[in-house]
């Protein structure tokens, strides 16, 4: 790869905040870690991992961050957890998922803000994440920025981020952003959406909005492939995303148009074919509010969980058929991963809910954090 | 499909305002103590005592609207069309009182957006309507396919437009279609408003009772949020998208054809009868029932009170029309002080909920 050296930032352990409460350590753990960000309604915002036993969470840490962030990029070879600001926001925080303690705080340059999703390469060397380069208001503003990332010792507190290259996303308003299992190619979700920080989160374009679904060759920046929802349907925003083991992509949508039109929520894509929509028989599709914030795989590749938190509700479907299976009532439920034979998921609530596919059934567990902090929209987990 | 940027902007707002509301108030005791059973008791008293009345008032007013419009159609005079539009008054007088509630039955088969799409600032709605009549389809005008049309002609804003013009009668008189689509707007009204009840008394309402047990909530307590997101979401919308997008900077700039029923001028008592029905949901569900305010500690419920109080007595004397008022010498300032009164309310919700485990939203309010 080529590399296009544009800024260097280098960041050491002990510039950032002290930790509010170190809780554990997890390196004894053998038990999965969960991240996510959270917020109280004091507008003050945090990282927290936890682990999950039979009927309870256990917070393990919890930091301050400098505002609301979104989804947490997890490199266990590297040993890091990296949180992505919400957008309009520009910080990347690092953490260590040994100690859960704060590595680096990294701001990406004064005309670009981040969009609250980013990938790692699979060794590490690299990670890749969305921005908004809001003055090409004559094209597409989505970019997608490739870091160098180092962290020579994982024992260690050594850690850089260096923005090496900086290539087209081939839409507006990328948001979730997959590295194919060969390495080779990025799948970006573009949203479509134009925004403007001087203008906070409002939607600037939604009639003459395109979202698409783009592979790019991640060390050239060439789109290989990009794919586009019906007409019909332009004004449904392509969001989120997850892969299976066979490459198949599911992929959520949020819909802009009126809460009434007739509109898929959900597609599959397998590379180099057309788009597959996913409908929900009624009532599940309306009851799913034109809205999915999370989605992701099970374990087995099989199953799909799309969360619907203005519906309030998690539906579940067989990937490979595109067949609905069944929804739950989740009050503003949304981040979701895969566990043991079902899902972990999360709410604005605060509730933290177990889900078993094999029978149907879900734990709720008991959190220390519940009722004090509302989760954001995504979750993840590491087995440390 | 309609969308425009203005809508967006709005509802953005809204969003924003709303999402400022994060907690709700502080529990009484003896909910503490024993929760799930008395959640369920506030939800089946405010069920029985506020939300199927309600819907059925609703129910039976709007059988009156349609049978009204069909003796219009078979003699088209003007009597006749004076007794439509009387009908369609006590129609949307008990839509106001229960619109407020955005949950249950009424989001089935979009009866809610097909009962009333508004705000329609594209003028999709009208547009539609004319194409209808120009068509003169008798099939489209059958039940079955009627409602598979636009929501844009199916509710109250498309049989506002046909009944209250002055040229109205003539018009219904000239074309016969025009009268027996409104005929059929008028039955569409009243078999949604008659659905409604029913699936609340016949299914919902076991839902609500049952709602501890594994199903459509999670829990009573999720349910009471529902109740309590009608409540409390709904004066910021009535502040903002019924009143501030109306009433503007000052008396000049006021767009009166934004107002929710302006053709029937009727937008001010719209928004008399949401407060009123609000206040009752939050104080009265009447004789030895439990309202909504039981979720709240004594002092907020002053509070709350208090900024009912004032808004009440400032809303009340003011006429039903907002072109009348607007008028007055200090109408727009009045309309300026409903909308601070409004404002008050909510803030008072805010704050006297702000003390609970009880959550609006956060996600599915701001999500990404």
């Amino acid at each position: 790869m080529k590399l296009d050296r544009r800024q260097f930032i280098t960041l050491t352990s002990g510039l950032l905040s002290t930790s509010v409460f170190a809780v554990a350590s997890t390196s004894s753990s053998k038990t999965p870690v969960f991240l996510s960000a959270a917020s109280d309604g004091d507008d003050n915002h945090w990282v927290i991992g936890f682990s999950q036993s039979d009927k309870a969470s256990t917070e393990l840490f919890k930091h301050s961050l400098p505002g609301r962030a979104h989804h947490i990029a997890v490199h266990e070879g590297l040993g890091i957890y990296l949180v992505i600001a919400r957008r309009p926001g520009k910080y990347l925080w690092v953490g260590d998922l040994d100690s859960g303690e704060p590595l680096a705080e990294i701001t990406v340059p004064a005309d670009r803000h981040l969009y609250g999703h980013g990938v790692f390469s699979a060794d590490g060397n690299y990670f890749y994440a969305p921005e908004n380069a809001w003055q090409m208001i004559n094209g597409d503003s989505g970019r997608v920025v490739v870091w160098e990332v180092k962290r020579d010792d994982k024992k260690t507190p050594q850690f850089s981020m260096t923005r090496v290259k900086d290539f087209p996303s081939y839409g507006t308003g990328p948001h979730e952003t997959l590295i194919k299992s060969d390495q080779r190619t990025l799948v970006l979700a573009n949203g479509g959406i134009r925004t403007h920080p001087e203008r906070g989160r409002e939607k600037l374009n939604i009639e003459s909005m395109q979202p698409s679904l783009a592979y790019i060759n991640a060390t050239s920046g060439d789109l290989e492939e990009q794919h586009f929802l019906d007409g019909q349907y332009h004004k449904a925003s392509i969001r989120h995303m997850d892969q299976n083991q066979s490459g198949l992509l599911v992929v959520g949508l949020q819909y802009e148009g009126e809460p009434f039109d007739r509109v898929p929520l959900l597609v599959t894509h397998q590379q180099g074919e057309p788009l597959r929509e996913l409908w929900a028989p009624e009532p599940q599709q309306g009851q799913m509010t034109q809205y999915v914030g999370s989605v992701r795989f099970d374990n087995s590749g099989r199953y799909v969980a799309a969360s619907c938190p203005r519906g309030n509700m998690i539906t579940f479907w067989e990937a490979k058929s595109g067949d609905f299976l069944r929804s739950i009532r989740s009050r503003d439920g949304c981040g979701l991963c895969a566990i043991d034979n079902g899902f972990l998921f999360t709410a604005g609530t605060g509730r933290i809910t177990y889900y078993d596919m094999r029978d149907d059934s879900m734990t709720s567990l008991d959190s220390a954090s519940s009722g004090k902090v509302f989760w954001d929209n995504h979750l993840s987990v590491f087995a440390s | 499909m309609v969308y425009n940027e203005n809508r967006s902007q709005l509802e953005y707002r809204i969003m924003k305002n709303i999402l400022s509301l994060l907690v709700l108030g502080f529990l009484p005791g003896w909910l503490i103590a024993q929760p799930s059973e008395n959640w369920t008791e506030v939800n089946l008293s405010i069920t029985d005592s506020q939300i199927i009345p309600r819907y059925s008032a609703f129910a039976n007013s709007s059988a009156g609207l349609a049978a009204a419009a069909q003796s219009l159609c078979q003699a088209t005079n003007a009597m006749n069309l004076e007794n439509v539009r009387n009908s369609f008054h006590a129609s949307m007088d008990a839509w106001q009182q229960i619109q407020h509630v955005q949950f249950g039955p009424i989001t089935y088969f979009n009866w809610n957006f097909r009962l009333h799409y508004w705000p329609d600032e594209k003028g999709t709605g009208p547009r539609q309507l004319d194409e209808l009549i120009a068509a003169g389809n008798e099939r489209v005008l059958q039940s079955e396919n009627f409602s598979r049309e636009s929501v844009g002609v199916q509710g109250f804003p498309a049989l506002e437009r046909l009944l209250f013009d002055d040229e109205s009668l003539l018009a219904f008189r000239e074309d016969r279609y025009r009268c027996q689509a409104a005929q059929t707007i008028a039955l569409n009204i009243s078999e949604i408003a008659s659905g409604v009840r029913q699936r609340w008394t016949d299914e919902f309402r076991t839902t609500i009772a049952n709602a501890d047990e594994r199903g459509f909530f999670e829990s009573a307590e999720d349910a009471t949020i529902d109740f309590l997101k009608a409540q409390v979401e709904s004066v910021r919308r009535i502040q903002q998208q019924k009143l501030e997008e109306v009433i503007g900077e000052s008396a000049a700039r006021a767009r009166v054809r934004r107002a929710e029923s302006w053709r029937s001028d009727r937008s001010l008592r719209n928004i008399k009868l949401n407060v009123m029905a609000l206040d009752n949901l939050f104080n009265d569900s009447g004789s030895q029932s439990i309202a909504l305010s039981e979720v709240f500690q004594t002092e907020d419920i002053t509070v709350i009170n208090d900024a009912f109080a004032q808004l009440n007595a400032a809303l009340t004397p003011l006429s039903d029309s907002f072109e009348v008022l607007l008028m007055e010498e200090q109408g727009h300032e009045k309309l300026l002080q409903i909308a601070a009164h409004l404002d008050a309310l909510f803030e008072a919700f805010e704050a006297g909920l702000k003390n609970t485990d009880l959550y609006l939203g956060f996600n599915s309010l701001d999500g990404d």
